[in-house]
Formats: C-alpha cells, structure tokens, sequence
C-alpha cells in the first residue's frame, strides 16, 4: 500500500508539475481525483485490509489527496497566470488607431446663443414668451405707439403680406401680447425671427432678435443699465463695460442705445469695434406710458423698462463672425464648430 | 444729414471744435445725436499748394510734355513735368507736392518721367476731385498766394459731420437747429441768422392764396419779389451748397434751397408770371389729374395727395416737389415765394406713394416748425434782394387759421430722479428746460414745475421727455446700474421654447446639426418641389396649400413664405454637397405657414444624405433612411412620446421615392412621415449619394409637452433570451409581424429585436429570413420550461397568421 501511494504522489508531482495548459490539470484531476481516479481506486482497495489496518491507511491516503490537490491548484494558479498573461499578449491594440467616429451634432449659433441669454436672464426671473411672425399692424406698429404715417415707420423696412399685416418688424409685438394677456408683474423675454427689406454683408433681411419686458410699481434708468450691465458681464466676460447713448424708440422714453466695450480687443481699438472701443449691441429704454395706454394698463401705477438685442450680432461678436450670410447658408463646415 | 462747422460756426461759437472736430462728434453722439463720419476736406488736400510757374521749357525727350520749374514758397522751386497744353510762364497753378494724395488714391511720388525728374504735378480741376471735367491744368487768378495751402486760400477747409438724426429730432435737420443744441449743451448763445431788406414802396404781393385744406397744411405763407436778375449763385453760395452735396442751379433756387439747409424750412418758389389768375389753392389733387414734376418724371394723381394749384392747374405737389409748368428760369422777372407748414402725415403720405425722396419732403415728413416759416421767408426776401436784387413787395400772406400751440408739461423733479435713477436738484433741472427751450409757467419751492414747451420740439408732450431731456444733457454716464427687486414669483416658460430647445439637445446627441433659414422663399420653387400637398398631408403634415404672399418681396426668390422647410434645406444640401461633403445629416425646427389665418405650425425636418465612413473598420452600407427613422424613434423616445409607431401609406409626394415612404403615427394619429428622395431628383441633381427626410407636424407634441415622467416597478427576475427566425414571403412587412408578436406576448416581452436579415440563393425569389430575438422577463417568480415553451408558441402563431413560416 505505501508503495502505491508513494507511487502515485510521484507520479503526481511529475505529471503536475509538467502540465501544459488548465485543460490538461482539469484532466488530470479526473485522471487522479475523479470518481474513477487513482486514489479514489485505492481507497477502495482500503476494503480489503485488515480492519485495525484501516484507519491509518486511510489517513495517509487522504494525506496524499489533499497533497495531490494543493499540487494542482498551485500549479493552476501558476498556468493561469501563464494563460492570462499570453492571452494579454496576444490581445495587444493599436490604439494609435482612431475609434469608429460617434457623430456629432450641432446647435445652431442662432439657438444657441439665444438659450445662452435665456438661461443668463432666467436666473434674475425672466420667462419667454413667443408670438406670430405674421402680426396685425397695430401689434407692430400702432399699440407701440408707431402710428401710420408717423416718420418713426421710416426706421424699419417693412414686409406687408397685407395692408393691414406684416412680417414683424421686431420682437416688440411680443410685449403687447404680453401686457394684453397677462397682469403686472411682468419680467418676460421675447426672443424670435424679425424682417426688414434690407439685404447685404451686415444686414440680413430675416434675422433674430431678442427682447426683455420689465414691468412693476417702479422701474428706473439704473435698473436698466444695471440688468443689462449683468447680462453683458455673463455673456462676454466680467470685465466688460456698459455704456449707454441718448437714442430714440417710439415704445420707450428715455431710450438708450446700449454700447458695451468692444469683447475682441477688450476696448483697445480693433477692426470689430471700428478702433472705438466699442460696440453697439441693441436699444434700450423706459417703457413709453403711451404704450401702457395702448395695452390698458394704468400708466400711473406700473412702470416699465425694455431692452432688445440682434442676435445675430451677438453671436458674431462673442464667436468672431465677419459675415451674417453665413449663418443661413448652412455650411456643415460652419454649423460642426457650434456643439 | 450733412453739416459744414463753418457754416454752423455762423450762428454759436464752435471755433474751439473746429480743429477737434472728433470732440464736438463725440459730444453729439453722447446726446443722442449720431455723428458718423467726419470728412475733413483739407486732409483730401494735404501737401496741395498754389505755386507759380517761372519757367516753361520743352520736355527733351518728349514733344507732347513740358518742363516746368514751379515756385512753391519762398526759393523753393520744383522741376515738375506737365503734359497739358493750357499753361504759360508765370501762370498760377495747382500743384500737388511729393506727399499729397489725390482723389481715387494717387499718391504723388518723386519720379523720372521719360528720364527727367518730376517732383509733383500741376493739376486739373478733375484731378482735385472739383468738377467732373475739365480741359487742362487748373489756372489760377493773379493774386492767388504763392505757397499757401490750396485749401485755405479756396475755401476748402471745411469739416463736414454725417449725422444720423433720429425721427424725433426734426429740429436738428438744419444748421441753425443744430446750432440751437450746440448751444444748449454748450450753454452758449445763439445768434440769428440776418433777415434785413427793404419793402417796397408801391408794389404788393399779387398772387392771392386761399387755403382750402387747413388740416394738411396749417400754415401758408407767401411773399412776391419783382424784378429779380436769375442767373448764377456767387461763388460762397455755391460752395456752400456744394459742400453738403446740393447741385447749384441759379440764384433764386440757390436760396431756398439755402434757407432750408440752414433754418430747415423748406421753401419753393413759383415763377409768377406762370402763375393764372394769380392765385395759389392749396387743396387735395383730383382723381386722374396729370403733373409733370420739375425733373420731368409725369405722375397720375389719386385725388388723395395735397397740391398747390394755381387757377386752374397743380403747379406743385404740396412739400415734395415743385412742378415743371411754375419754376424758376432764366426768363423769371417776379416770383412768389413759399414758406407753408404741411402735416408729416400728408407729404409722407404723397412723397412715399410715388417714390419721391426730396430734401424738402424729407424735412417735412418729419415735421417742421410752424413758427420757423416766417423768418424763413424774410431771410429769403433778404438773400434775394442782396443777390438777384428785386422788390419785395410791401405784404406778404400768412393763413394761419389756427396757430398751434405747444403742450404745457406739469413735472416733479422728484419723478425724473426716480426715473434716472439718481438726486436731481430743482435748480439744476430748470436750468436745463430753459436751455432745451421751454418756457417755467409755474413752479412751487417743492419742485413741482409746469413748462411750455418750445414750439420746435414736437416730440416733447408728456413727463417722460422732460426726463429724457435732462437726462440726455446731464449725461446718461451718471446713470447708476442697480437691479429691479423682484415683487411676484418668475412665470413659467413658454412651451415651444422649452420643446424647441429639447429637441435641439436630443438631436444634437443623434450627430443632427441644426440649419436656420429664411422664412420666406421662392412660390415658384417652393411649389415644384412640393408638388400636390395633399399627398404629403396623407401622412398628416397639414401643409398649406395656398401661398402667403409678399407684396413687397426683397426679389422674386424670397417672395412667399414657407409652407415646407423642404426647398430650403435641400439647397443647403447642394450648397455643402458641391462643396464636397457627401455626408451630412441636417434639420430645421421652425414654424411653416398657411394661409389660413396665417396660422404658423412648428415642424420638425430633417434631411440626411451619404453614410459616414468609418475608415479602417468594414462598414455594411444601409439606407440612410434607416438613420433617419432611428434618429427620429430617439428622438420620440427620448422626448417621452415613446407609443409611437409606423404605418405604411398608399401613396408617396411626388419628391420622395415610393416605395420607401412610412408614416409616423402618434396617439393615434399620423403626424410625419419618413422617407428616401426620388431618385429622379438625385439624378437630377447630380448627386451620387442616398438622400432620405423626415418631416414630423410638432403641433401635437408641442400640445402634450412636457411628458411627465413616472416610475415603473422593475422585476427582480433575470432576463431570458430567445431566438426565433422566420420566412417571410415578397412583400409582406416585418413591421406587421412585430406588431403582432408584440401584442401577444405582453407583458412579458421586454424587447424584440431583429439581429439577422437575409435574402438570396438559399431562399426563393422575393422571400426573406429574418431572425429575431426576443428578451422576456417574468413579472414576478421564474419561468418554468413550460411557461417559455407557451410564450414561444404564441409567438410563432402570431407570426404565422401574418402569413411568415417558422425556418
């Protein structure tokens, strides 16, 4: 019996030992180990030994079991170390090589800076508000106190679709939907398409702007200048400026154009700002109470103010825009550098 | 408009400007009066001198040029070479010196003319930029100073500001208007221009004015002149006048149009002689009249426009212009000369419905002073008299039914600082309304005031332009920047902009770029490529029909406006495929129009074309109308509309090709539709790429959006996998099959997805396998063998009773 055993723990630890793969342990395993294996055999055999004989036999060969069963989980460890290690070898990658592209869309320049003024105002509590393109002259004109024949007409080249509609002119039609519809309070943004019949390298005949209505029980000339200075902050950069210029608006009074130093050259002088320093950026003002006539709402209590701004402008002052054709030609080339 | 400071240096003081002239812009600017351009006429003479020429000598090598040695101050001479024919020794000429600059960028350089050194040029009046022609080298009078500056000794020194005058100030489209701000924001005085000349002793005005129409025209003056000598302006009138661009034709029109351009009255004079039965109406035209204007142009007139008529005939068209039978001309002994005030309103009216902008219609239809017409007719008579002589007569008419006069404004001082935004003291703001012009009626120790306001001024009618006034003129850098205290909670968003903005984030993350066009394109475009709507409204798009026009489109490519982002989109797609990029996916988000009440929908397009390449990895080449329709279910899914599903339609709009064409269906209904360009359209466009669109109507989306989110339980239970492959015979749709399987086997179908499609030798022609796997997971507890076998079954007899056979 001592013979068999030593027999079989050599031959074990040859056979083991020289193993190739974990393929080859499992099968050893069963050639030692299985149900009908080596050792399994010998036990067996432990039947036919005296009885007195039996225990101490039975303890050597569970001794070379469990040794038999160390040698074949070490040298499994070691093969499939080996294993994993030629498996890592002959996965190796080039990843010099460029990944399948994930396609990348876009925004539009136009929504996006539209949602960047958006989200900068929301956050003082400003909401949109939208409204019709094709609008009621008394909505373009009339309610904001821009009547026929007034020579204010001659600063917007209408569109007519009727004598009494037109392509709006501007945002502004939005505000008198709004005061018609809804109570003071008001703190709206007005952001949309807008036309002229004007056409070249800085005008384009459907362009976009975008408007803000304020209306309260008190309303002043700082705190215009003091919203649009933070807009202006938050959409060019803290150390822009706002300036504001005496103009004219037949919906506001007094009106402001509003200038802010120039984002390009941060108000040295380059060919953006014309060497001036500065740029023009929209126009501003006091809600006329003639307009507050208009929309029935009692100029004595509530006052307002309103400030609207080109898009268009915006976008290609804050992205270095030369051309305003290009944001209509849809070039991939062009619309790709805006996600 | 355009303003000489040396002619405005006539009425205030501005001589400290005069050199710095940027200064008086930028303080204009600053008061809301836009200066944009300066033109400094002596830069466009810098290095231009008088010179003299003392000796004249042929040219050695050249028969047709001269040598000339030229003085230009004190023992400077310059040899300079000549090629015209009309100059002599001791002639004084123009000479352009080494360093000037003339007209059309010629720089003057030292140079070697046929080997003879020329150090300047003698020029022409056409080479200064003086006249448009001209025959030789420009001589001077004997007199003329040697070596001073050309500029200086003619004139030409002046600055001239470009001010965009802004609609309400009106007061400032003259000299003296400007003047009268100058000095307001300089707080310097005004001097009047003169008005001084001799009436005569016997003779009367004898043309008889009867106004007829004292609405459209408030005032009307008018004031003969005998005996005038028509003929050509002096030389100050001209420059004056051609300094700011107003062509001289003689003397007498020289002068109103002189008067205008310094009072900003516009005034017209009438050839009395010319004039029947001597007598001027002012009155409304008559339907089907003809008037020939002074240019020549004849109009047909609607009855609506105010005129002038003499007995019997228009003789100008009241504020716009004058007309061809009355003006003044070489033969004019007397004259009538008007001075009116006609309303905005009736000259904007007149001058825009016939397409006549004149400086006077200009003026008026912004509206002018209805005082200024009577020193403007005197400083007329005075300029007559003292340059074509004449009589004026003793009288002159003045209708003036019923003077205006200017609101009284009741203000609080404390209302203008809480509209700037800042303390005003009651001194300090009175001062300045008396420097605008207004007049104090009352005023208490509170600061409570009550002003007239000037009569020029017609902008200023209410509290708010009291406060723009001061606030303008004190300056608005004094405006502090505070923010508006939030009094109620913010209001909700506006729908469309929140979907419109969500859409564009989730198709962003599809690889879709964002395309915005015009809103307005071509009908006749627009209608080709549409073709018969009521095919693309079988899918239930709802286009439009019928046209919204423009009545005055920009050019007839932009005339109507869009009732599909299609034509638009499928430029873009040519504009970027000639360019070479043969693969893109684009959409447009935007409202689309009908003519209907002009209601505006919002759609979605979409438009796809060629397949990306992904270089070094093998890339199985699909449709790309399959992109687009994944596109649009993550899209849906991802905007919470995710029961949406495809149904075929019988028939296809003539641009798409049809027999790849799918309807989307939601809630029921169909809203867009999916499909592959015709390809008679790529063909013809010669493109070499697939093409495929989407239009989704976003008006039934936009109507349920946002879709709240709510949480499902989720199972515990793992997943089981199943596999089943099918024949499907020609024809028969794969859509159908999923349904079925779909509605058979809920709730226990997690997702059903088709992993294999095969068509060819194998099978028969037409026929199709398809393998589908199927994920199941039960809702509570573990399938049994049994249960999966069921669930299997039911499968495969869905699919078989839409006519598929198990493979």
């Amino acid at each position: 019996m001592k013979q068999k055993i030593d027999e079989l723990l050599s031959q074990a630890n040859e056979k083991i030992k020289t193993v190739a793969d974990t393929k080859a342990l499992y099968d050893l395993k069963v050639f030692f180990l299985g149900k009908q294996g080596q050792v399994t055999a010998l036990m067996k055999e432990l039947g036919k030994l005296p009885k007195d004989e039996r225990p101490e036999w039975g303890q050597k060969i569970n001794a070379l079991k469990k040794q038999i069963l160390e040698l074949i989980d070490s040298q499994h460890k070691e093969l499939e170390l080996k294993e994993l290690n030629q498996q890592i070898e002959s996965e190796k990658l080039d990843l010099t090589l460029p990944g399948p592209q994930i396609e990348q869309g876009s925004q539009h320049p136009l929504s996006k800076v539209t949602e960047e003024i958006v989200e900068i105002l929301s956050r003082i509590g400003f909401s949109v508000r939208s409204g019709p393109m094709i609008e009621k002259d008394w909505y373009n004109f009339e309610a904001l106190n821009i009547p026929k024949d007034h020579p204010a007409r001659d600063m917007q080249d209408t569109f007519y679709i009727t004598e009494d509609h037109v392509l709006r002119t501007h945002t502004s039609p939005i505000q008198i939907h709004t005061m018609e519809n809804e109570k003071p309070p008001i703190r709206i943004l007005a952001p949309g398409s807008v036309f002229r019949c004007d056409s070249d390298i800085s005008h384009s005949p459907n362009f976009y702007q975008i408007e803000a209505l304020v209306v309260d029980q008190k309303v002043s000339m700082a705190d215009l200048k003091g919203t649009i200075s933070y807009f202006v902050k938050e959409f060019f950069g803290e150390e822009i400026k706002t300036r504001f210029r005496p103009s004219f608006f037949p919906f506001t009074e007094p009106s402001a154009e509003v200038d802010c130093s120039c984002p390009i050259c941060k108000g040295k002088g380059c060919r953006t700002c014309k060497d001036t320093g500065w740029v023009e950026i929209g126009g501003s003002g006091l809600v006329n109470p003639k307009v507050f006539d208009y929309v029935k709402i009692d100029s004595k209590q509530w006052q307002g103010y309103a400030f609207g701004f080109g898009i268009e402008r915006m976008a290609m002052i804050k992205y270095g825009i030369d051309d305003i054709r290009l944001f209509n030609e849809n070039h991939i080339d062009f619309l790709k550098q805006f996600q | 408009m355009k303003i000489s400071l040396n002619w405005l240096n006539e009425y205030v003081d501005i001589s400290e400007f005069i050199k710095a002239p940027e200064e008086l812009a930028e303080k204009l600017t600053q008061a809301g009066l836009e200066v944009e351009s300066i033109e400094n006429q002596s830069e466009q003479f810098k290095n231009i001198v008088i010179g003299e020429i003392i000796e004249k000598a042929q040219h050695p090598d050249a028969d047709k040029l001269t040598l000339c040695q030229v003085k230009v101050e004190g023992n400077k001479v310059l040899p300079i070479v000549c090629g015209a024919k009309n100059h002599k020794q001791g002639d004084k000429v123009v000479v352009a010196t080494v360093g000037a600059c003339l007209p059309g960028d010629f720089k003057i350089k030292k140079s070697k003319i046929r080997g003879v050194e020329s150090q300047g040029m003698l020029c022409s009046e056409k080479e200064l930029g003086l006249s448009e022609e001209s025959a030789g080298i420009m001589i001077l009078e004997a007199k003329a100073p040697v070596g001073e500056a050309f500029a200086k000794a003619y004139g030409l020194d002046d600055v001239i500001l470009d001010l965009s005058v802004t609609p309400n100030r009106a007061d400032c489209l003259s000299h003296f208007g400007l003047a009268r701000e100058i000095a307001c924001l300089t707080k310097k005085t005004i001097k009047m221009p003169k008005a001084m000349f001799v009436e005569s002793s016997k003779k009367k005005t004898d043309i008889n004015v009867v106004l007829k129409n004292s609405e459209d025209c408030p005032r009307y003056m008018g004031r003969s002149v005998f005996n005038v000598k028509v003929g050509p302006s002096p030389a100050w009138l001209k420059q004056r006048l051609e300094s700011l661009d107003v062509n001289s034709i003689n003397n007498i029109v020289d002068i109103t149009n002189f008067v205008m351009l310094e009072l900003g009255q516009p005034m017209h004079a009438f050839d009395s002689a010319l004039v029947e039965n001597q007598k001027i109406e002012i009155s409304s035209s008559k339907k089907g009249e003809k008037f020939q204007t002074l240019d020549g142009t004849e109009l047909e007139l609607t009855g609506e426009e105010l005129m002038i008529r003499d007995g019997s005939k228009p003789v100008a068209m009241a504020g716009v212009i004058g007309g061809k039978n009355s003006g003044v001309t070489e033969s004019t002994k007397n004259i009538f000369l008007e001075s009116a005030h006609f309303t905005p309103q009736t000259v904007r009216k007149s001058s825009r419905r016939f397409g006549i902008e004149t400086d006077s219609g200009y003026r008026f239809s912004r509206g002018t002073d209805v005082e200024m017409t009577e020193l403007a007719l005197s400083r007329a008579c005075h300029l007559i008299q003292e340059i074509a002589g004449g009589d004026v007569a003793s009288d002159f008419q003045d209708e003036y039914p019923s003077p205006e006069k200017k609101p009284v404004i009741d203000v609080h001082v404390n209302f203008v600082a809480q509209k700037l935004g800042y303390n005003v003291s009651p001194k300090d703001f009175e001062d300045c309304m008396k420097r605008v012009g207004c007049e104090v009626i009352e005023k208490d120790e509170d600061g409570h005031f009550k002003f007239q306001t000037p009569q020029y001024r017609w902008d200023m009618d209410q509290d708010v332009d009291l406060v723009e006034e001061y606030g303008r003129i004190h300056g608005y850098e004094y405006i502090k920047e505070t923010l508006p205290i939030l009094t109620d909670r913010p209001s909700a968003q506006d729908t469309r902009y929140l979907l419109e903005r969500d859409v564009e984030r989730r198709l962003m993350e599809c690889g879709y770029m964002q395309a915005v066009n015009y809103n307005f394109t071509s009908s006749v475009e627009q209608k080709a490529l549409l073709g018969d709507v009521s095919a693309w409204n079988e899918y239930g798009l709802n286009l439009s029909d019928d046209d919204v026009k423009l009545l005055n489109p920009l050019n007839e490519d932009l005339d109507v406006m869009r009732r599909s982002h299609l034509p638009e989109l499928l430029k873009n797609l040519i504009t970027n495929y000639r360019s070479g990029i043969s693969y893109g996916r684009i959409y447009e988000l935007g409202s689309i129009f009908h003519k209907q009440d002009y209601k505006e929908d919002l759609h979605l397009s979409m438009l796809s074309w060629g397949q990306a390449e992904n270089l070094w990895q093998k890339n199985k080449k699909r449709p790309v109308v399959y992109d687009v329709k994944s596109a649009v279910e993550k899209l849906l899914t991802a905007l919470g509309f995710n029961s949406f599903e495809w149904q075929l339609v019988n028939s296809a709009p003539s641009l798409l090709h049809p027999g790849q064409c799918v309807g989307l269906k939601l809630q029921g209904k169909l809203v867009g539709i999916v499909g592959t360009m015709h390809p008679k359209w790529i063909q013809e466009n010669k493109i070499r790429e697939d093409i495929a669109f989407a239009q989704i109507n976003m008006e039934m989306i936009k109507k349920s959006y946002p879709k709240p989110v709510s949480y499902k339980k989720i199972s515990k239970q793992p997943y089981v996998e199943r596999d089943l492959a099918f024949i499907l015979q020609a024809d028969q749709k794969l859509g159908d099959i999923l349904k079925e399987i779909k509605k058979v086997l809920k709730p226990d179908l997690k997702s059903i997805e088709v992993f294999d499609l095969y068509q060819g030798d194998k099978l028969a022609q037409g026929e199709s396998s398809i393998a589908l796997k199927m994920r199941f997971q039960a809702v509570d507890g573990t399938y049994t063998d049994q249960q999966l076998q069921e669930l299997m079954q039911k499968a495969i007899k869905s699919a078989e009773k839409t006519g598929a056979k198990l493979r």
